[in-house]
């Protein structure tokens, strides 16, 4: 056997004491062979600890078609036999890789309303017709161009590449990469040599001008017309175009800043106000403090002020909340927590945040939790599946440590591939005397549920606990890594279980746009 | 709340953020995993004892790989019977090369995960049961209706491939 396979039949512990020795032998006496050894080996560990071959629920990378017959050397009749019994064996179903028919996507809105399904900004959009009643709305095709649509305007996006313009103003960008980026318009198609230019749509008749850079119009399948910086060209004389029609995106973006700033305005007058909420426990606004010498104080808000209940940030990172002007903080590593001790006992309990998750990528996702999970302590989180997951301990002096007793809720899986990475609001009430667990997902009830093991009247109570993970581990310990994927910007937990509208309320408060 | 961290959430925080290396420089020179896994557990608990002798001002994994290095002997007395372990020469030789060679080894798993994205389906459905799911030799020959040796082969070759693979990636870089 040579030092490869020695190796390889050593990591798999398929290697007898003879070849062991063998090894043994090879690595005492040769340096190559030992670094050989030393990044094989190193591989395995890493493979072991982490495969990069996604395997998450939610990004998955994985064959799409059965395996191919090379798998299966010979169809004899015992093969066949195993392969039946693989055919109808689901448990480890092969997980297909996460596809995405997109072709471009809704970067920016201002005040924008649409007809049919109304996009948000983010959004994946698919080949189709985008109505857009008012507003503007600012796609950016996955090919590089960028269409910039002032309503009332009908766009039918056609691929990353071809779009047709049924009505409305629209201006384009087509980068150097986009070059042959083309646009249908009644009475011509407008083929981009990457420029900028700008179609007028109206009555069934075309008017486009040229800002900068080259665009061949096809005026029939004959003519084409070759239009230079500055040059307009309308398909029936009645059309006209002026440049100073058009918005440009520099205009857009100051206007997307304003309305930034006036929502966080609009916000912060409104906290002002909810922070004397007397049913606070605890208010985070998670502002960054510039004279914080330590830059890990999370500060609770409450009217009246109760510094007990200021929070640590651990690991966590300051970066960018809902609006440019609101700080978050991120939680990224499997250290990075916000460590809390809420004092008091209560009878009923809303829990309600601002959070952007980038990734559900662990089988429990922290929101907020105790550090242990004694009785009366409630557990926050976010299940693998995307589904908001909240649970309460309550063990019988007499059973079994063993035994499950904590009463669960989880919600319908909310996180999916076309939440992450945005700002959503969640909430969780629970009140313990009818027992009714509520959770939210932007404002919506998303789950409301009676556990079968409540029992009116058992207090509810905290202590140390962490926003973003899971617990101090106790002395020699593995503990189980928890922590979110994503930032938080508000926290707030209340001694009472808000209503729906009261939740609602919170929502369109706080929405970033 | 204190304002600074106590010192066990500060060796939580390292050991979280090392737990990796420390697992790599462990199986390096006890390659099964349990056993590795145990060691790395009498590490951490070595290291929660005499966390009090802790520099802060120095890096920690030099640190804490003088313990894991101790528990892998400890380790190795108490299963001194087993033919299956490398004798304390080449431990040492292997413990003290591979600190010299650890930056390559880390560079080489950053180009490992690129290399692992260009498998093809069938290597990552293997990689997938073999390492995300942890299937048993047993389910594995089930599952692809392979005996042992060929399954036993077509994983030495992956993982021959892979190392290939970041190979060729670093002398592209210059880094070989």
């Amino acid at each position: 056997m040579n030092l490869d396979s020695l190796i390889h039949a050593e990591i798999d512990g398929e290697i007898t004491p003879e070849q062991h020795a063998q090894l043994e032998a090879q690595l005492r006496s040769d340096w190559q062979a030992r670094q050989r050894y030393l990044e094989l080996v190193d591989q395995h560990a890493r493979l072991l600890q982490q495969p990069a071959v996604n395997t998450g629920r939610l990004q998955s990378a994985a064959p799409k078609k059965s395996p191919p017959l090379r798998w299966w050397p010979s169809l004899t009749a015992a093969a066949a036999a195993v392969a039946c019994t693989f055919i109808f064996w689901p448990k480890h179903p092969i997980e297909t890789e996460a596809t995405s028919n997109g072709v471009a996507m809704l970067s920016q809105t201002m005040d924008a309303t649409f007809t049919g399904t109304a996009p948000r900004s983010g959004d994946t959009l698919k080949p189709g017709t985008i109505r857009l009643t008012q507003g503007l709305a600012q796609i950016e095709f996955f090919s590089g161009a960028t269409a910039l649509i002032e309503g009332a305007a009908e766009i039918e996006i056609l691929s990353a590449w071809e779009a047709r313009c049924l009505s409305g103003r629209v201006r384009v960008h087509v980068p150097p990469a986009a070059k042959g980026f083309l646009i249908h318009a009644p009475g011509m198609k407008l083929e981009d040599l990457g420029t900028e230019f700008a179609l007028n749509v109206k009555d069934n008749t075309s008017a486009v001008h040229v800002f900068e850079g080259e665009v061949i119009a096809h005026t029939d399948a004959q003519t084409s017309a070759s239009l230079k910086q500055g040059m307009s060209l309308s398909s029936l004389k009645t059309t006209a175009v002026s440049p100073q029609d058009f918005l440009s995106i520099s205009e857009l973006h100051s206007l997307v800043q304003k309305r930034d700033t006036q929502r966080f305005d609009q916000w912060q007058q409104w906290s002002l106000e909810t922070r004397k909420d007397p049913r606070l426990i605890a208010y985070y606004t998670f502002k960054h403090w510039e004279d914080d010498r330590w830059d890990r104080l999370i500060k609770n808000f409450t009217e009246p002020r109760r510094p007990s209940r200021a929070g640590g940030a651990v690991g966590a990172s300051w970066t960018q909340g809902r609006w440019q002007k609101k700080e978050a903080l991120e939680f990224k590593r499997p250290g990075d927590r916000v460590r809390l001790n809420l004092d008091g006992t209560y009878h009923a309990l809303t829990f309600a945040c601002w959070v952007k998750v980038d990734s559900v990528d662990k089988k429990y996702n922290s929101l907020l939790l105790t550090d242990g999970y004694d009785n009366g302590e409630p557990h926050w989180q976010i299940y693998e599946d995307g589904s908001l997951m909240f649970s309460i301990m309550y063990r019988p002096a007499e059973a079994a440590r063993s035994a499950r007793h904590n009463q669960m809720y989880y919600s319908r899986p909310v996180f999916t591939a076309d939440s992450l990475g945005r700002w959503h609001h969640l909430a969780v009430t629970y009140d313990n005397t009818s027992g009714t667990v509520s959770q939210y997902f932007d404002g919506q009830e998303v789950g409301r549920e009676i556990s079968k093991l409540h029992q009116p009247a058992r207090d509810i109570v905290f202590g140390p606990c962490e926003i973003g993970n899971w617990g101090l581990p106790t002395q020699g310990h593995q503990f189980p890594i928890r922590n979110l994927n994503g930032a938080i910007d508000e926290f707030a937990i209340y001694s009472a279980a808000l209503n729906a509208s009261e939740v609602r309320n919170l929502y369109d408060h706080g929405k970033p746009e | 709340m204190p304002d600074s961290p106590t010192s066990t959430e500060t060796l939580v925080l390292l050991l979280t953020q090392h737990q990796e290396p420390l697992f790599r420089y462990i199986f390096s020179l006890v390659p099964r995993e349990a056993d590795a896994r145990d060691i790395l557990q009498e590490t951490s608990l070595a290291l929660y004892r005499k966390f009090a002798e802790y520099d802060p001002a120095r890096p920690f994994l030099p640190w804490a790989y003088r313990f894991a290095y101790l528990q892998v002997q400890k380790h190795r007395e108490k299963s001194a019977r087993s033919p299956l372990l490398f004798s304390e020469d080449v431990m040492d030789l292997l413990a003290s090369e591979r600190t010299h060679i650890e930056p390559r080894l880390d560079e080489r798993l950053r180009l490992l995960d690129a290399c692992l994205q260009k498998l093809t389906a069938q290597d990552q459905e293997l990689v997938t049961s073999r390492y995300a799911l942890r299937q048993s030799v047993e389910e594995m020959m089930t599952r692809y209706a392979l005996s042992r040796r060929t399954l036993f082969r077509n994983l030495e070759l992956l993982r021959q491939r892979l190392h290939e693979c970041v190979t060729r990636h670093l002398q592209s870089e210059g880094l070989a």
